[in-house]
């Protein structure tokens, strides 16, 4: 490889490398997808189960699923959607504070390998709020849910 | 006798094709066809735009109530084919949105693959779930077939199924050229020559360095990237169409969320007959979209600056007006021979394929046959190209008419297509069937 070559590849390699990260799904529209409906990554790369501990000093939620007991680290980058299409409601962000024992939640982590270890942080959480009077959510004037 | 029964891969695609072209997944009217129309290269333009009856789906934002606000701008969609898309979030629909041109859908199997994952879209993040070619279809139907800006699945549409996604996939993948070319082509005309040698010299053109053979991998020495996303700049292009006509166009951020400014590189070979150019139609031809990368907004941005710096003098890209129309003509010549090519593939499987399909196929080729004409005439390119390829394109057209000749008529136009291509091409070992030998 010549110098000249070599200046070529490291040059346009670093533009390249600096400004790319690595390709992933359309985040925006990932909210209004169902729980366990996300192409390609329900299942696969996900969590599907029940919320059955939560921890808010470690902001973790941790639960059962078919594959055996997981847990998730609930982190500033972690998106919370509330899954309201069963209720024919919008899907919207939500919080920490969303995460309730007894939900159904999906769970995508940052590292596939969060799946097969059943523990990590989360990139993602989709959580199921259920219709009037279960789990004690309601709805209030702004659409949020809240316990 | 009847013709032996399609194999699953080809049935899988005939499925995709319905569903692409009209499924509406229980939304507001559109199918993947409204804004991919197979008539015009799968791109939406304003030309074929203003041919469109006010009742097209396309045109939804303005006759449905719901989606009256913050769907789509119908100003700058029928002015310059601009679609609006809420890549950063679905939180403030007033605010937060850009607005992109159709990319075509031809060539994917080339353009959608990188180390880094499918890319796909103009910014390439278009797909939602595992951000691939499959996936897509469940992002598209989400943002544009929905019946209110509620978006909820099961109410304002209905998400596709795996198998719907599997069928589309397949169709999508199976248009256009299936491989890259291998450039150089022995091409006939000077001044496409001329191009040719300006697009792969890496010291003048440097256009093969991220469009490797006119296609959108990139190598810069060290081995093919894949497919790639670059900052060009063209965000920062003056005067650009949509913002003179004083609408609100936020600026578009490309990948990510944020965005970190960066766009998906499409293939070259189907760029002349694909324009409005550039993710928000900036240019509406192949010499003004060669020609932005010799302006300040390409040498100012990241990736000019990068290419500057690995050039012993400083430079960008330099080129002046004669190698601008060059490098354009070579893309209009490429184009060209690519739709000769698509033409001669239609024409044959018209010969052998069932009754049922053949207008169909025979009119397609006409299509295609009318692009070249267009793409060579165009650039004041081959002009007795240009003649076999109106006979071609008559023949077809007569063939599809008759009931007598319809195999002679058929096999003639396809000589007429062969002798086109004599006049842009010679046979070489490096030009690859698919440049200039036929089918790939």
């Amino acid at each position: 490889m010549t110098l000249r070559l070599m200046t070529i590849v490291v040059g346009m390699a670093g533009v390249l490398w600096s400004t790319t990260p690595f390709a992933h799904g359309q985040k925006a529209t990932e909210v209004f997808i169902p729980i366990g409906q996300s192409p390609g990554v329900s299942y696969k790369l996900t969590i599907v189960g029940t919320i059955e501990r939560i921890d808010p000093q470690t902001r973790t939620i941790a639960g059962a699923a078919p594959a055996g007991p997981w847990s998730a680290n609930v982190t500033p980058r972690t998106k919370i959607w509330l899954d309201r299409s069963k209720l024919r409601l919008t899907n919207q962000k939500g919080a920490f504070a969303d995460l309730r024992t007894g939900l159904l939640v999906e769970v995508k982590y940052e590292d596939p390998a969060g799946r097969v270890q059943g523990k990590g942080p989360a990139e993602w959480v989709k959580v199921e709020v259920p219709g009037s009077g279960r789990a004690g959510y309601r709805e209030t004037v702004s659409g949020r849910s809240r316990p | 006798m009847s013709p032996p029964p399609p194999d699953p891969r080809a049935k899988l695609i005939a499925r995709g094709q319905a569903i692409f072209f009209n499924e509406t997944f229980n939304g507001n009217g559109r199918t993947c066809g409204t804004c991919h129309p197979t008539e015009n290269n799968f791109v939406l333009d304003p030309a074929i735009i203003a041919t469109l009856p006010s009742t097209d789906p396309l045109f939804v934002a303005e006759f449905n109530p719901d989606l009256k606000e913050n769907f789509e701008n119908p100003r700058l969609m029928r002015e310059f084919g601009l679609i609006l898309e809420n890549l950063d979030g679905f939180d403030d629909l007033a605010n937060t949105f850009v607005m992109r041109g159709v990319p075509h859908v031809l060539a994917l199997t080339t353009s959608v693959n990188s180390p880094q994952g499918p890319r796909t879209g103009w910014s390439g993040d278009g797909a939602p779930g595992d951000g691939a070619l499959r996936s897509f279809a469940v992002g598209a139907v989400i943002q544009h077939f929905t019946k209110t800006l509620n978006r909820i699945p099961g109410v304002d549409f209905r998400l596709p199924t795996e198998p719907e996604l599997d069928a589309l996939e397949a169709f999508m993948l199976s248009l256009g050229r299936q491989q890259d070319l291998s450039l150089p082509l022995t091409l006939k005309g000077t001044v496409p020559q001329r191009g040719q040698e300006i697009f792969l010299d890496n010291r003048l053109g440097k256009c093969n360095l991220c469009h490797v053979n006119a296609g959108a991998t990139a190598n810069f020495g060290g081995g093919s990237l894949g497919n790639a996303n670059f900052n060009t700049g063209v965000e920062n292009l003056p005067d650009q169409p949509a913002d003179l006509s004083r609408q609100r166009v936020p600026p578009d951020d490309g990948f990510g969320i944020p965005g970190n400014g960066t766009f998906n590189t499409p293939p070259l070979v189907e760029a002349a007959d694909t324009g409005p150019f550039f993710h928000n139609n900036a240019v509406e031809t192949i010499e003004g979209a060669v020609a932005f990368y010799d302006g300040e907004a390409f040498n100012n941005s990241p990736s000019g600056r990068a290419l500057a710096g690995t050039d012993p003098n400083g430079v960008g890209i330099r080129l002046d007006a004669t190698q601008v129309v060059a490098v354009a003509a070579f893309l209009r010549v490429l184009n060209a021979l690519e739709n000769i090519r698509q033409a001669i593939d239609l024409l044959e499987a018209s010969l052998a394929g069932d009754s049922g399909r053949l207008k169909a196929l025979l009119r397609r080729a006409v299509r295609e046959t009318e692009d070249s004409v267009q793409v060579l005439e165009g650039g004041g390119l081959h002009p007795e190209a240009v003649a076999h390829l109106r006979q071609a394109s008559r023949l077809t057209d007569k063939a599809a008419r008759s009931w007598l000749f319809k195999r002679k008529l058929t096999r003639d136009a396809i000589r007429e297509q062969e002798k086109a291509r004599a006049f842009l091409v010679g046979s070489s070992p490096a030009a690859p069937r698919t440049a200039t030998g036929g089918r790939s």
